[in-house]
């Protein structure tokens, strides 16, 4: 080659799958290639078997039988042609500006995917493999601090265990023997109860009772247990929630030992653990305005720590339950027990354990049947105030959209409840479909469990059978679509003027977020959790195993972008925001972005043509 | 004068030229048919070619560097791109350095325009030549050749400038002289902007500033050679 022709050896050395190339390889490139022109209008027609490059202009390039359209701008790669094995017959590409193209044989293609595997792979690989490339890349060696490891690794050794009729004395002896501060009490083998060291000390020791009291006189009988697999954020929010430091362990039935908040601390270098028992121990609101000040810097570790989004959003979601358990405890202590059962419901990204540094609060009251305004309306309504305020304090400012407990209609019994959704189902009005984010997605925090769970099995149940509410909710999801155009635009506008920007949020995690919802509607799935609730729905056939992986790796790659994003604007003493500049993103970038755009189109299109929902939109 | 007595002006010259020169590359050069006036644009071979001097007069000033890259069915092969740097006599005058960015140094790694003439004529042989302003690269080569073989060079040309002109005089008549410049008139047919300048990349600007200003003339691709050809 010509050394002049540089300019377009440096070209190709910034768009993938080229820049894969070593630079002797690429300098012997510009001479295999033909430069042509295309008028702004004018479609593609050449004898095939090629490729063509967008040196300057934009393509659009629609192909399947759907015709599912997408923009090329600079950069972009038209090998349709080349793909392997079978190439696309039927698709079209028009330049929608006047393009100048550098083209080349298919054969090229080729040769060059046989000697480099990572130029190769960029072909052979479906968009499944890429996007799951593009995350490993993104992931790196990192680890979360708090991950959704399961407790059964965590266990440092197996439960010490003794059997009811034991007197304290040889238990006190047992416990100084193995070095613990618990024992496991079992009834022919089963669980019975928990001894620690502050029940000898307080139920034993300061009554007076013999050394020769039987144990199953001072343990605390029947505790809470959980599963060997429970992830380790479920764990801590279980200890937050019922005040215990001890969770016994158990394995298909069997026993597997003690679960302490030591073990946490030693395995995970204490960081996000440390905060939560913080926020449990909080004595006040000051003090757990105190804690939650150091959620940013949660926020930050983590991510510094190469966690993934899906971790990050978990785990702000754990600590703003565990603020929140901690809220209503304060409130019950000031207020008095409650008059009647009632659940705490939080919705929105909160609910969806999705949540990210600057989320606003979401949430609601239900209260049991037995409610009586008169008698009760006041005291749940000192209640929501108390927690509300006290989340905004916390950083979790009030709802813009007034969709918080603290509003009376949000703060209603059970019947009140099933009344709303019957209404929202039956006609749904824009305000319904609006309001589908937050009480489409509630999950239960703290109170009776039960109350939400007999609310929701009646609205799965009426929401599954409502053929026009589903529509609607997809049509609603229509009204945020990727934007596969972008690119282009962001292209055309030149010289400095690079006001578009790039709505992380809008554009991207809302549109896989309303499909998943809109799935989990469809299938009665109570999950949700976008992630749970697309694997939910492939598990029910309502999406490809493919598809729903797609979808669940193009939501962890925009959000881990938007992640980036509010890490560097916070780095920088700027308000985070979801705007992204696309001139920040690396030309690699871009692609995998455009390769998760792609799949959510594609999802949506499914959806919107399975409930005729175009006709809605 | 109509295209076809400009053609059989030509023509004749060449026949002119022919009488009483020897067996060579100019010989070669001046007897191979070009394309005739009516060969669809499509099929016609043209070549871009750019030259680069030490200032604008033939009779004083000296070529630096040339670059070409031809064009085949409306594509530009880059296979065929060719950048040579020549080696003048004396020093540069330091103007020159400026403009181009060539050294005393670079250049005395070039060889003597009188090597590189039989080559340079040989890739021309039968074709178009395509330039953006065509009176330098015509008169440069005009003047070595006549040195050199004592025959005129002579050659259908294609003038970016002057097809660039009669597109924007359509839109407005009263152009400015500085629209037409090549970087101009390529910003316009949103062609991108080449950092390097060199006597390649602008051969190459050329030529794809040739196929923009093509598709405006004629979108279908109809147009024949006369339509394009420079008065």
């Amino acid at each position: 080659m010509e050394i002049e022709l540089i300019e377009i050896q440096q070209f190709l050395a910034q768009h993938p799958p080229f820049s894969e190339l070593p630079e002797a390889v690429l300098a012997t490139l510009p001479a295999r290639l033909q430069v042509s022109y295309l008028r702004r209008g004018h479609v593609l027609d050449d004898e095939g078997g090629r490729f063509h490059l967008v040196r300057s202009g934009a393509l659009e390039l629609c192909q399947g039988e759907d015709q599912v359209c997408e923009q090329l701008a600079e950069g972009g790669l038209h090998a349709t042609d080349c793909t392997l094995p079978y190439p696309e017959q039927n698709y079209r590409v028009r330049a929608i500006e006047d393009t100048l193209l550098y083209s080349g044989d298919c054969q090229l293609l080729y040769h060059l995917g046989q000697a480099h595997p990572e130029f190769g792979r960029h072909f052979t690989a479906s968009l499944r493999e890429r996007l799951q490339r593009a995350l490993s890349q993104r992931q790196d060696q990192g680890h979360a601090l708090l991950s959704d490891q399961p407790v059964g690794e965590l266990i440092r050794r197996p439960a010490v265990c003794l059997e009811t009729g034991t007197d304290v004395q040889h238990a006190a002896r047992r416990m100084t023997e193995a070095g613990v501060s618990s024992l496991l009490i079992t009834r022919d083998g089963d669980l019975a109860g928990i001894l620690t060291d502050r029940d000898l000390r307080q139920r034993c020791l300061a009554e007076g009772l013999p050394h020769s009291t039987p144990v199953e006189q001072v343990m605390t009988p029947n505790p809470h247990r959980i599963a060997a697999d429970t992830p380790l954020s479920e764990a801590l929010l279980d200890m937050t929630r019922l005040g215990v430091h001890h969770l016994p362990v158990v394995r298909d039935g069997r026993l597997l030992g003690l679960f302490t908040a030591t073990d946490v601390v030693l395995n995970q270098g204490g960081n996000a653990a440390l905060l939560a028992s913080s926020i449990a121990k909080a004595q006040s609101l000051d003090e757990l305005v105190e804690s939650s000040r150091r959620i940013p810097a949660l926020h930050r570790q983590l991510f510094h720590g190469g966690a993934t989004a899906a971790q990050i959003g978990e785990t702000l979601s754990h600590m703003s339950d565990a603020i929140t358990v901690r809220l209503l405890q304060l409130a019950e202590q000031a207020l008095g027990p409650a008059p009647i059962p009632y659940a705490w419901l939080a919705g929105g990204s909160q609910g969806r354990h999705e949540q990210s540094s600057h989320s606003d609060q979401d949430n609601a009251l239900l209260l049991d049947d037995s409610y009586d305004s008169e008698r009760h309306g006041a005291y749940f309504e000192r209640l929501a105030r108390y927690v509300s305020d006290g989340l905004d304090a916390c950083g979790f400012v009030y709802c813009p959209g007034d969709a918080m407990a603290t509003n009376p209609e949000w703060r209603q019994p059970l019947q009140t409840w099933l009344g709303y959704y019957r209404r929202w189902i039956d006609t749904p009005e824009p305000k319904a479909l609006m309001l589908a984010s937050i009480f489409f997605d509630l999950r239960p925090v703290y109170g009776e469990r039960a109350l939400f769970e007999q609310m929701q099995e009646q609205v799965l149940e009426t929401a599954a059978k409502s053929q026009l509410f589903l529509a609607h909710m997809v049509a609603n999801g229509l009204s945020h679509r990727p934007p596969l155009g972008f690119f282009r635009q962001f292209v055309l506008v030149h010289d400095g003027q690079h006001d578009a920007t790039l709505d992380l949020k809008h554009n991207g995690i809302v549109p896989i977020v309303d499909i998943a919802r809109s799935l989990a509607l469809a299938a009665r799935i109570p999950a949700v959790n976008t992630r749970k609730r697309l694997q939910a729905a492939a598990r029910h056939g309502l999406l490809s195993r493919e598809m729903a992986d797609n979808l669940q790796d193009a939501l962890e790659l925009i959000a881990s972008l938007r992640i980036q994003h509010q890490a560097r604007q916070i780095e920088r003493g700027e308000a985070p925001d979801n705007f992204l500049d696309p001139a920040t993103l690396s030309s690699l970038e871009r692609d995998h972005l455009k390769d998760a755009f792609r799949v959510i189109q594609t999802e949506q299109e499914v959806l919107a043509r399975r409930y005729n929902a175009n006709a809605l939109a | 004068m109509t295209w076809l007595d400009r053609f059989r002006s030509h023509q004749s010259r060449r026949r002119r030229a022919l009488r009483g020169l020897g067996p060579g590359p100019m010989r070669d050069f001046l007897a191979a048919e070009p394309p005739g006036p009516d060969t669809p644009v499509a099929q016609v071979p043209l070549v871009a070619l750019d030259l680069e001097t030490t200032g604008l007069d033939p009779a004083r000033d000296q070529i630096v560097s040339l670059g070409l890259v031809e064009l085949r069915n409306g594509r530009i092969e880059l296979a065929s791109a060719w950048h040579q740097l020549v080696r003048i006599e004396g020093a540069l005058p330091p103007e020159s350095v400026a403009i181009h960015g060539i050294t005393d140094d670079r250049l005395d790694r070039g060889r003597p325009l009188d090597d590189i003439l039989p080559r340079l004529l040989q890739r021309l042989r039968g074709r178009v030549m395509l330039e953006h302003f065509r009176a330098v690269e015509q008169d440069f080569l005009d003047a070595a050749c006549r040195r050199r073989f004592g025959a005129p060079f002579l050659i259908p040309t294609v003038d970016t400038l002057r097809l660039g002109q009669r597109i924007l005089m359509r839109r407005n008549p009263t152009i400015g002289v500085n629209e037409l410049r090549l970087f101009n008139l390529r910003s316009r047919f949103n062609l991108p902007r080449y950092q390097a300048h060199n006597a390649l990349m602008d051969a190459l600007a050329t030529a794809e500033l040739f196929l923009a200003l093509l598709s405006e003339i004629s979108p279908r691709n109809t147009a024949r050679l006369r339509d394009i050809l420079a008065r």
